[in-house]
């Protein structure tokens, strides 16, 4: 019998098509009687699923390398109570301007923006010249953030948004979409009742570098997003570190000064400074980049800057250093397995290849990452997940209690693990945040790409190498000097006293070279109290000693653990009050008080004092010294961009 | 709708337009839908039309009108519908309204149009002239215009001959027959080529 290799419905059948009960029969009964027949539909499903895949493979490398242009973003916003005809027709508008600016922007010769560069509220004004409906036009062309133009604003996206890397825009809503626990400042607790105050240390600094992005949007940042301690750690202090045969892996330095903001009160400001490790000295590191890849880091500061913040420190590292990829959305996979830093071109490579798709399963990408990093563990070296996400979990392990447990399991692996914040949208604070705590490491909000370089290039040692985790620290007042006291931030980071001598309970890591600054508000005795809680008298005990009379005001007893250890050590470290006045204290010392002061200002803190945004800047000025990195001056910068805003919301009140 | 919402609504698109159809939220809001609706079909639209009318600015105008219609029509018009039909049946009239605007199309009966070879550089050889456009492509723009078209809307955007049978205003029958003969030349070709 001739094979019929001409029957269309073969072809059909092959691609998928579906087909009457009737062909479908009649082309089984062919494909069953003739391997070769069978063969041909073969090819054919075959010849129809590579069609797909290069079709599919040409759009995904378009949207890739920007070669044909998308260039409408669409920003949804609130409903307005326009009238209905007035908003379609504003709609039809302003889209026919979007689009008349998008070809202009095309005929100018701009290079055309990437769709990954797309954001959600990214919004300027265009520039475009054209003939295009005129009276919209003209009204357009100034248009605001957004626009009453009904249920979307059409708004055209371009790199001029992305020129200045600080000034990133804001979304019109991403303060609602971005999750912050409530935190009430600590008050001040008498020092007969509560003679300690245990803390766990805590460098992270995310909460100024999210809060720099409100601000550079001219908007003051939600209250709880902003942690005191976190803004004070942000910086660099000039403290001396430990001497090279020190049997402590920090030196601590202890300052006291009058309160600025209530010159009866002496603030104290213990500084921490971990041993300085140089970058060629340190150990061999064992690195595995964990990358959400989901739909959700499409945005430009969010996989993009990715991609060029893990470029920068692959460039430091050499053939000592392993790196490995893994991403995860839907699916979490391996894009690189362990490659010697020395092969940078296969690390930037596969770096390069990312794309952003899909929805995110961080659980699976955490697994797999701690996998491949135990696999390759490196005996004294740094071993090292570092996570770089929205924070943004929506598939798998979700609840963020399941997530975190995840990862606490997983950090009994002795690896450690570094989060890095990144997007503006629905960075998840808090997520982050617990993540890192669990998982014995650090985390770090990228907002910019000279963010990335201060994090993963000045601080890439301190941000890779842990030189004591579980870090405790625990103050003792000496009720003949303090009656009552606060410890200023460090809300989230409280410890019950008992946990001090309890190494089982997990507490903050310190890296190499970071330093870490608490302050303390005191109130001497004699002074009046504010109103801190008062207790009855017990009945029943017997009324305590007088206290012991020492010159002493109050005694910091750190405790630690080696990176790799399992028992703590600890060291005492106490302070003798000299009395000095604010204007005699260090640089450093005004410096993170005017930080201090800053934050407690944005959160309208209780316990703020009579501080003012103008005072604060006089303060920063003050402490500004030297200031490598010219971290202080930004800082001065922002609070001088907060000040017109902290007035408006201080005149409202 | 919250940002998250609408970056996962867009990504779930961008996956498989079927989710678009099974999707419940865009009903609420039109510029989301909008926007998923650009992100997955702007491209395959353009290098549609680009095929049609040879050139890509023009292109790039009808994309531009289609996307304004699509707009005007608003989401609820594809409760049920898949709008793709609805996209390339448009995105095809613009394009051929175009080209007789132009007079660069003269009308001939399908049998001529079918075996016409393809003249000079394809339009969508201009919109991508990457070296490395895959293999299978490239031979795709050797075939007819016309058996082109129904490749690109059968296997870049995976409409069922039904539906291109609409688009194109020739008979389920013929699209079938068309696309046979496009995937056994193909086959040829590939084979000739050592694969």
């Amino acid at each position: 019998m001739k094979t019929n290799f001409d029957d269309p419905r073969l072809t059909a059948h092959a691609v998928n098509e579906p087909l009457s009960a009737a062909d479908r029969a009649a082309i089984e009964a062919l494909l069953a009687e003739s391997p070769e027949v069978q063969m041909f539909a073969e090819e054919m499903r075959g010849l129809g699923a590579d069609l797909r895949a290069q079709y599919n493979e040409e759009r995904v490398r378009q949207a890739a390398d920007g070669r044909v242009p998308n260039v409408i973003a669409f920003v949804p916003e609130p409903r307005s109570k326009v009238e209905p005809w007035l908003k379609s027709l504003a709609r039809i508008a302003a889209a026919v301007i979007a689009v008349c600016a998008v070809f202009g922007a095309g005929y100018m010769g701009w290079k055309a923006t990437q769709p990954a560069e797309l954001g959600d509220g990214v919004v300027i004004a265009m520039k475009a010249t054209m003939e295009a409906p005129v009276a919209f036009f003209e009204e357009a062309q100034d248009a605001p953030l957004t626009r009453a133009t009904g249920t979307g604003t059409y708004t055209l996206t371009q790199e001029a948004a992305y020129f200045s890397e600080s000034d990133a825009p804001l979304g019109y809503n991403a303060q609602q979409s971005e999750a912050y626990t409530r935190l009430t400042d600590n008050s001040f607790l008498a020092v007969a009742q509560n003679p300690l105050s245990t803390f766990s240390a805590d460098v992270d600094t995310a909460s100024y570098a999210n809060a720099r992005r409100f601000l550079a949007a001219g908007k003051l940042p939600p209250k709880d997003a902003v942690r005191i301690e976190e803004f004070v750690n942000y910086f660099p202090f000039r403290y001396a570190p430990p001497l090279p045969d020190a049997n402590t892996p920090f030196a601590v330095q202890l300052e006291s000064a009058a309160a600025p903001w209530n010159t009866a009160h002496r603030l104290v400001r213990v500084g921490v400074k971990a041993r300085e490790i140089r970058a060629e000295l340190r150990g061999a590191s064992n690195l595995v980049f964990l990358i959400d890849v989901s739909g959700s880091m499409f945005q430009e500061n969010r996989l993009p800057l990715v991609k060029k913040s893990l470029r920068l420190l692959t460039e430091q590292l050499d053939a000592r250093d392993r790196v490995a990829i893994v991403v995860y959305a839907g699916k979490a996979g391996l894009v690189l397995p362990p490659t010697t830093g020395d092969r940078k071109d296969a690390i930037l490579g596969a770096l390069d290849r990312l794309e952003a798709g899909g929805s995110t399963n961080g659980g699976d990408g955490i697994k797999l990452a701690y996998r491949i990093a135990t696999e390759n563990f490196i005996n004294e070296g740094i071993n090292r997940v570092i996570l770089c996400t929205d924070g943004d979990f929506n598939v798998g392990v979700t609840s963020e209690g399941e997530l975190t447990r995840l990862v606490e399991e997983q950090a009994k692996s002795k690896v450690f693990l570094s989060v890095l914040g990144f997007g503006m949208g629905n960075y998840k604070d808090t997520t982050c945040q617990k993540l890192a705590d669990r998982g014995n490491g650090n985390s770090a909000y990228i907002d910019t790409l000279r963010e990335a370089r201060k994090v993963l290039v000045e601080q890439m040692a301190g941000t890779l190498v842990t030189v004591a985790k579980d870090v405790k620290f625990q103050v003792e007042f000496n009720p003949a000097r303090v009656s009552s006291y606060r410890l200023i931030g460090y809300e989230k980071r409280l410890l019950k006293k008992e946990d001090f001598n309890d190494d089982k309970v997990d507490a903050g890591e310190i890296g190499a070279g970071h330093t870490v600054t608490a302050l303390y508000e005191c109130v001497p005795v004699g002074v009046a109290e504010p109103g801190t809680a008062a207790v009855d008298p017990l009945k029943y005990q017997a009324p305590a000693a007088a206290p012991l009379n020492s010159a002493e005001m109050l005694t910091v007893k750190i405790r630690w653990k080696a990176p790799e250890g399992e028992v703590s050590e600890r060291a005492d470290f106490p302070l003798a009050d000299d009395g000095r006045a604010f204007s005699a204290a260090t640089p450093d010392f005004k410096f993170a008080t005017a930080v201090a002061a800053f934050a407690m200002t944005l959160r309208e803190s209780p316990e703020r004092g009579n501080a003012t945004i103008a005072a604060i800047i006089e303060w920063a000025l003050e402490g500004r010294g030297d200031d490598p990195g010219g971290y202080r001056a930004e800082f001065i910068e922002l609070a001088r961009k907060a000040q017109p805003l902290l007035e408006a919301r201080a005149g409202k009140s | 709708m919250p940002p998250e919402d609408l970056t996962r609504m867009t990504e779930a698109l961008a996956a498989s337009p079927a989710n678009l159809i099974s999707m419940p939220h865009w009903g609420t809001d039109p510029a989301v839908w909008l926007r998923a609706m650009l992100v997955r079909y702007e491209r395959p639209l353009l290098s549609f039309a680009a095929r049609i009318v040879g050139d890509h600015e023009a292109a790039r105008d009808i994309v531009q009108d289609v996307f304004v219609r699509l707009d005007k029509a608003g989401p609820w018009q594809f409760e049920s519908a898949d709008p793709r039909k609805w996209l390339f049946t448009v995105c095809r009239n613009r394009a051929l309204d175009r080209c007789r605007r132009e007079k660069r199309l003269s009308f001939v009966d399908d049998e001529t149009l079918a075996n016409q070879p393809c003249a000079g550089i394809s339009p969508s050889e201009a919109i991508s002239r990457e070296e490395d456009r895959g293999t299978l492509l490239r031979l795709v723009e050797q075939l007819p215009p016309r058996q082109q078209e129904l490749i690109q809307l059968k296997f870049q955007n995976d409409l069922s001959y039904r539906e291109i049978a609409d688009i194109t205003g020739l008979s389920e029958t013929n699209v079938g027959f068309l696309l046979h003969t496009a995937l056994k030349f193909l086959r040829e070709r590939r084979a000739a080529f050592g694969r």
